[in-house]
């Protein structure tokens, strides 16, 4: 049914199809939207969309076309495998399998709503229909994820359909190289990797580094655990990286472009694949794009399994082909990047803005935001928090409308403590300052960052020291191994961590733990070293005490440093029923049928055993 | 010409030098340890920390490969600077505790000990400089050894831990080690360079039976250097002592003795 | 190593038009075809590449991907992201280990499991999640993780009966680290 086949040769031509795509759709009065993001695939989403297909194939009527397609992902993983029925714009959550029958039959053919699946209100208990009335998306702002969702990741007339490579037409029809640059400089967009360095500086340098050829980069190698939004924008809309990257290569005079993408997330490469041999075909990419006679092509290199990768020189020797170690930046890599070029590298999410500003403009971009920081912002939050998903925001929204007006506050009814941010490098930031705008330099201030994007709500039963050492164990199997303070500073401070959790801390080891992180900081090579004292120091800072109760009094407030806490029987909720009993491994628990039952401290490991199986939540933790 | 003022003394410097190579030329001393002029920089032990003015603010940068690019304020002994350096030196003390050769360039510094513990097991005494793996490969041109694994469990190893068939047994790893964790050890038949268990052959001196060296560095000397090199290595059968009476036996039957001519063995 | 397989990393070289710098992606393709990188393959691409072994080496060893072993009959990614993590991950890690006889990298004795943890897959809504053979599951506990495994297991008992033949890919090796 493709109707993409010729080679488009000049921006009328593009327009022309675009045309063509649109009449096409217009034919098409249902259509069922199965969410195939990696949360929803994890959670079935594929068996629903083959079920659907079968439906559709086997559908009689001739005179009703119900189209059905994949999408990228939605954002609400939580609620997931999502699915959206037009017309009406039908928000179904949680549907399984054995639903498809029905959301056929009343709702893709019907056109009736099936009440039972929509999203309900937790308070208020009404039904929503649209994801517009529900209060996770309505208080997002997309633009990044506007298409997540509603296109087709791997149909180059749904990204075409919805606005797709006009603003490549534009640029390359009415703009001249400066032009762009200066539009991306007044936008005020600045890197989402993680630095926040603003693009159109970083543009502008490539342009003026002396040297040929220049290279482009999409940094795809989103490492941080418990962030997925590159994942989502490269599996969902990769069109949209691939249109910022031909932009920005005819900005910076560039005729070669890498995109980077993480070994993890094999989706992602697929579709990347897909959407670079649509637009080779269409001449969107290859020699004279649109007769403008601009030259740019793109190659896809996967990663190889290294948390470094995402380090920009890392991520150049990487694809030199050689171990991903960084070097010093004294001279930039818009300089002197791979094989020695310059290269302009950014974050797959700041190529993913750039057609959206070409298109509407700088102001419309710096519109949004606060005073240094423009535009909107993809979180992925995740956690203790009731919604889980990706997210949107403008930026210098406050922590607490995200975490509690999009994230719906803290699971089981328990109170916040902290939200870690900024990925493993990055601070955790106290209830105390949940009404602080989010943005780039007031994340800095607080002693945490922006990073790429990953949002980790903590409750009360989280343990910071904790938290702290399972960052430390993860910098320190990431560190690549070059410079003997990340090497060595590291798995010093792990050791350190590893006894306080064990109840083995010494008097002073919480001063070691600053000083290692000062050392790194200063003398470290790149910046995951340089960074890599953060969740330490941070928690240091905002939650001394603590540290202190694991290394003065043995103690895990937060009950979750094994052996740094007991259990106990509540002797009022147990109803004596010996399956603690029948499971300890170390006989430590006694009691008679139907009676309390008790633990001996004195045999008890800790193992936690009993916690686990206990159907009436009798045992706890003091 | 720019001007580097290293702890307030104004020193001439070129575009494109390092920190590192200013300050030697001034008669200043900076620690290094991955450091070697006949290497590019790496910039991986970071013992050469030093402080320089950004204009309001000190960055710590290593010196090793900082370039000049123009004028430049460089503290080489502030206070941040000295701890740096001594902060890397504890934690490398605490992986090589064994090593004399780091004991005394730590002594140097002012380090007597190291507060931390060893935490890893991976390689004895070896700081991961990668001066054997770079001088193997851009030196010598073998590219026997490899950095092995990443992180604190890194080591550096022959491939697949096993001895190296690029190998040509030159020592040059060896040489250049700074704490001295790579020896050649002289077997009957073989030249062995350890810890990588590579084995060679032995050439010895055709005369006196003296070990000379490995046999393949002549080979692989010849493979680079050509007929030229060939045939001038075709002289190398014997050891340099060996070589020596040759020669003079050689030239003692050649020049006929004068009344008050001089010793042949004095022109060695 | 057989003429054939030197065939297929000609083959597998050509792919990349012999680009030295597309080792990372050439040496992808042979751990796809093989199951890991093999010793011979990986002399031979080097001698083929003129790319020194050494540098081989060490990108097989840097890169956590790469396996110089072979793996076992199933693979087991265990999510070890901040999430799962909180979620108890790694209670679920040691479970594992314990039931199957595993080491974290490493395949398990009877060579049915290969057994890595790996970063963030993504899917954090799920957690804690596990994805065995490319399969997801997500929500577990550690009783329900290792049940799914024993799931596996059950599935290819039955498999070989009534196949007859058993399923297996490769010989298991008692300890598939990185480093042999």
């Amino acid at each position: 049914m493709s109707i993409v086949q010729t080679r488009l040769e000049s921006v009328k031509d593009l327009e022309s199809l675009r045309q063509r795509v649109l009449a096409e759709q217009d034919l098409i009065a249902h259509r069922v939207r199965v969410c195939l993001g990696s949360g929803c695939r994890a959670k079935g989403a594929p068996k629903v969309f083959e079920r659907f297909r079968q439906a559709a194939a086997e559908l009689g009527d001739a005179s009703l076309v119900v189209q059905t397609k994949c999408t990228g992902c939605h954002g609400f993983c939580e609620r997931g495998p999502i699915v959206v029925v037009d017309p009406g714009n039908i928000f179904y959550q949680n549907v399984r399998e054995e639903d498809v029958p029905e959301i056929w039959r009343e709702s893709a053919v019907g056109g009736r709503v099936v009440e039972r699946l929509l999203y309900h209100d937790e308070e208020t208990g009404k039904p929503a229909t649209t994801c517009e009335a529900i209060p996770f998306y309505n208080a997002q702002h997309r633009i990044v994820l506007a298409h997540n969702g509603a296109i087709d990741p791997t149909r180059i007339e749904d990204y075409l359909a919805a606005g797709g490579y006009a603003a490549l037409a534009k640029v390359l029809g009415t703009m001249e190289p400066d032009e762009v640059i200066d539009v991306i400089t007044r936008s005020g967009l600045r890197g989402r990797g993680g630095g926040g360095f603003p693009t159109g500086r970083k543009w502008r340098s490539a342009r003026d580094a002396p040297g040929e050829p220049t290279y482009v980069i999409a940094n795809g190698d989103e490492g941080d655990p418990g962030a997925f939004m590159d994942c989502a924008i490269m599996e969902g809309v990769p069109h949209g990286v691939i249109e910022g990257m031909i932009i920005g290569a005819y900005a910076v005079g560039s005729s070669q472009g890498y995109i980077y993408v993480r070994n993890e997330y094999p989706l992602a490469v697929k579709h990347l694949s897909i959407a670079i041999e649509q637009v080779r075909e269409l001449g969107l990419l290859g020699e004279d794009i649109l007769g403008s006679g601009f030259c740019f092509d793109i190659r896809i290199n996967r990663g190889a399994g290294a948390f470094v990768c995402g380090e920009s020189t890392a991520l150049m020797a990487s694809l030199e082909g050689r171990v991903g170690e960084p070097r010093a930046k004294y001279i930039h890599t818009v300089e002197s990047g791979l094989h020695e070029k310059p290269s302009l590298l950014n974050n797959v999410e700041t190529w993913a803005n750039v057609p959206h500003i070409i298109l509407k403009g700088a102001k419309w971009f710096a519109s949004f935001g606060t005073e240094k920081s423009k535009g909107t912002k993809v979180f992925s939050l995740v956690g203790n928090v009731k919604n889980t998903g990706l997210v949107e925001v403008r930026m210098g929204m406050t922590l607490r409308e995200i975490i509690y007006g999009i994230g719906g506050g803290i699971r089981d009814g328990k109170a916040f403590k902290a939200v870690q941010t900024g990925g493993p490098s990055g601070g955790c930031i106290p209830a105390a300052c949940l009404d602080e705008p989010v943005d780039f330099d007031r994340l800095t201030e607080l002693g945490s960052m922006m990073g790429s994007g990953g949002m980790i709500v903590m409750d009360e039963e989280t343990c910071m020291v904790n938290v702290a050492k399972y960052f430390l164990q993860f910098l320190r199997d990431e560190s690549c191994g070059k410079c003997a303070p990340c090497r060595e500073g590291t798995a010093q401070m792990l050791d350190v961590l590893t006894r306080i959790t064990k109840g083995e801390g010494r008097e002073g080891d919480v001063e070691t733990l600053e000083r290692l992180g000062e050392l790194l900081e200063d003398t470290a090579l790149c910046a995951l070293g340089k960074t890599a004292a953060y969740p330490v120091l941070s928690t240091v800072r905002r939650f001394r005490d603590e540290y202190e109760a694991h290394v003065q009094r043995r103690q895990c407030p937060a009950k979750e440093c094994p052996g740094l806490f007991r259990y106990e029987i509540d002797a009022e909720t147990c109803t004596g029923c010996g399956l603690c009993r029948k499971k300890c491994p170390v006989e430590a628990i006694t009691g008679e049928r139907k009676a309390p039952h008790v633990i001996d401290p004195e045999i008890c490991t800790d193992c936690g055993t009993c916690f686990d199986v206990c159907p009436f939540s009798a045992v706890i933790k003091v | 010409m720019p001007t580097v003022t290293i702890d307030d003394k104004p020193c001439q410097a070129q575009i494109g030098e390092t920190i590192l190579q200013v300050a030697r030329r001034n008669g200043f001393w900076i620690p290094t340890l991955c450091h070697h002029d006949a290497l590019p920089s790496y910039a991986a032990c970071r013992i050469c920390v030093v402080e320089i003015d950004r204009g309001g603010w000190w960055q710590v940068v290593t010196s090793c490969n900082y370039p000049i690019r123009g004028d430049l304020t460089v503290r080489i002994d502030s206070e941040r600077a000295i701890r740096g350096r001594r902060g890397v030196m504890q934690l490398l003390l605490a992986r090589c505790p064994e090593s004399v050769e780091l004991a005394r360039l730590a002594a140097r510094m002012g380090v007597r000990s190291t507060p931390y513990p060893k935490v890893t097991e991976a390689q004895r005494n070896c700081i991961l400089c990668g001066l054997c793996v770079r001088v193997c490969d851009e030196l010598i041109g073998a590219s026997a050894i490899a950095r092995a694994g990443r992180g604190v469990e890194r080591a550096i190893a022959a491939p697949f831990r096993m001895p190296s068939e690029d190998c040509i047994g030159c020592g040059a790893c060896a040489a250049i080690c700074p704490v001295g964790t790579i020896v050649v050890r002289m077997h009957e038949e073989e030249v062995e360079i350890s810890p990588f268990k590579t084995r060679v052959k032995l050439k010895r001196c055709a005369a006196c039976g003296e070990p000379i060296g490995s046999e393949l560095v002549q080979q692989a000397l010849a493979r680079r250097g050509g007929p030229k090199v060939v045939e001038l290595l075709a002289r190398e059968e014997f050891c340099p002592r060996c070589k020596r009476k040759k020669l003079a036996k050689e030239l003692t039957a050649a020049v006929p003795r004068a009344g008050s001519g001089q010793s042949v063995s004095q022109r060695s | 190593m057989t003429a054939e397989n030197a065939e297929r990393i000609a083959a597998i070289i050509q792919r990349y038009g012999g680009d030295a710098e597309m080792l990372i992606p050439m040496m992808q393709d042979v751990q796809a075809e093989f199951g890991y990188l093999p010793q011979a393959e990986l002399k031979e691409l080097a001698g083929r590449l003129r790319v020194p072994l050494a540098q081989i080496y060490s990108v097989a060893t840097f890169y956590a991907s790469f396996r110089l072993m072979p793996k076992g009959d199933h693979t087991i990614q265990l999510c070890m992201g901040t999430v799962c993590y909180l979620k108890g991950a790694d209670r679920i890690s040691e479970a594992i280990q314990r039931e199957f006889e595993l080491v974290p990298g490493g395949t398990s004795p009877d060579g049915k499991f290969t057994f890595s943890p790996v970063n963030c897959v993504g899917a954090c809504a799920l957690a804690p999640v596990m994805v065995v053979d490319g399969e997801y599951h997500g929500g577990l506990e550690v009783k329900s993780a290792v049940e799914v495994l024993h799931r596996v297991v059950e599935s290819d008992r039955r498999g070989e009966t009534a196949a007859g033949s058993p399923a297996r890919s490769v010989a298991g090796s008692g300890n598939g680290s990185k480093q042999p």
